[in-house]
């Protein structure tokens, strides 16, 4: 009985932590086409974009030295 | 986690910072010079001097070519990465506390104390990302804080809300091109002072952490408190990493007793919460006071903090760190794999067609 009540609670948490990360995974889809969209109408560049390949861009000429 | 430690300051830490590329640390302490370090063996790359007071603050510009500083002198600098020359000295009637860039690193706001006679304000500056630019002289805005002094503030996406937390545990959203405030709302407990503002890469939310024990996720649109981190301690700092969904306190009471410093020992940590779950799920010792700053690296390699004993530490996160998942997250994960791998498929089959 007693293995079966924390058997149940588990199945709850474990519930309650899907939906949350569900939720939360949704809400962050949602704010990112905002945003973009937002971003897209005001003309602006997309700065965490821009940042993100130039990034990119050093790590892989990292790599290439290290071929070298 | 192999922890690294930066020797060099020489009194409490006040805040570290990245740069966007993770790569370098820069530090402030009361001690009056800014310390840059490489992040990933611990070595000093260099200082920048030329405050004549504790340092309270300091920002990297987006593409790390200025940095900007806050200082007790009652100034705010701007500075060469590169080469450690003051580029711009800004003056104030008070002490500036908090400093931070833009998106694009077009503006600079700052955060400047009350003291009698002169209210709270927060003042944005306009700012050419160029090192031989002659720099603006003029304010290109105050914010002048009349209920309650803000203690920090930064830019949210498109640098379209100024957000700033208050002394008395509220927070205010400002139109950033107006100044206009907003709203403001009773978000820390009354009376508790907000520590630290920090923001998730894309600016859309941020986490406040307060003096009364708990750090909150709250949007920039909405100021909707999404996620509540509760610890027992009061809190300095709190930090949001990427790659996984965590974010990182720093606190503690400041010891009251110095002779009992040693049975305090390791008492002060760095504790990691998870996201989205808001559950505890570890912690990180070694600082021998207060834990006054914590920063994620934004490549989610790392996190460091600067403490009330002078130190900085750095941790590089290690497999154990990354593997860590709760069964939920496992159970996205595959889903997602899955996914793309019938994804793949498909595309497959029609590029044979």
């Amino acid at each position: 009985e007693d293995a079966e009540r924390i058997s149940s609670a588990d199945v709850a948490v474990v519930e309650h932590r899907r939906r949350l990360l569900e939720e939360w995974y949704a809400w962050r889809a949602q704010v990112e086409e905002e945003i973009a969209e937002e971003r897209e109408a005001l003309g602006l560049p997309d700065v965490a974009q821009l940042l993100k390949e130039k990034t990119e861009g050093l790590a892989g000429n990292g790599e290439e030295q290290i071929i070298e | 986690m192999r922890p690294i430690l930066l020797s060099g300051h020489e009194r409490a830490l006040t805040q570290v910072k990245y740069n966007a590329d993770g790569d370098l640390i820069f530090s402030t302490a009361k001690d009056q010079q800014i310390c840059v370090w490489y992040a990933h063996n611990g070595e000093r790359l260099g200082t920048y001097h030329g405050h004549q007071g504790a340092i309270w603050t300091v920002d990297v510009e987006p593409t790390s070519t200025l940095i900007a500083s806050g200082s007790a002198d009652n100034t705010i600098k701007l500075w060469d990465l590169k080469s450690g020359k003051c580029l711009k000295t800004w003056e104030f009637p008070t002490a500036v506390k908090r400093v931070e860039f833009n998106e694009d690193g077009t503006k600079l706001l700052g955060v400047t104390e009350k003291r009698m006679g002169h209210l709270g304000t927060i003042v944005v500056l306009d700012i050419k990302v160029d090192v031989d630019a002659e720099q603006s002289d003029e304010k290109a805005m105050t914010i002048v804080c009349d209920e309650s002094k803000a203690t920090v503030a930064g830019w949210s996406y498109l640098s379209k809300y100024i957000i700033a937390g208050h002394e008395d545990g509220s927070v205010s959203q400002y139109d950033a091109k107006t100044g206009d405030q907003l709203v403001n709302y009773n978000i820390h407990e009354l009376g508790q002072p907000i520590t630290d503002l920090q923001w998730a890469p894309d600016r859309s939310y941020f986490i406040t952490a307060s003096k009364d024990k708990t750090a909150k996720l709250i949007t920039a649109r909405d100021l909707e408190v999404l996620k509540t981190y509760t610890a027992d301690t009061p809190m300095n700092s709190a930090t949001i990493t990427v790659k996984k969904d965590f974010v990182i306190l720093g606190g503690g009471q400041a010891a009251m007793d110095v002779t009992r410093t040693s049975a305090r020992q390791g008492k002060f940590e760095a504790r990691f919460y998870h996201k989205i779950f808001e559950e505890e799920v570890g912690r990180v010792r070694g600082h021998f006071g207060p834990l006054n700053t914590v920063a994620a690296d934004p490549t989610g390699k790392s996190y460091c903090s600067g403490g009330e004993d002078g130190y900085v530490r750095v941790h590089h996160f290690d497999k154990g760190y990354f593997d860590f998942m709760y069964e939920v997250e496992r159970e996205r994960m595959n889903r997602l794999n899955q996914e793309e791998q019938q994804r793949q498929q498909k595309e497959q089959k029609e590029n044979k067609k």
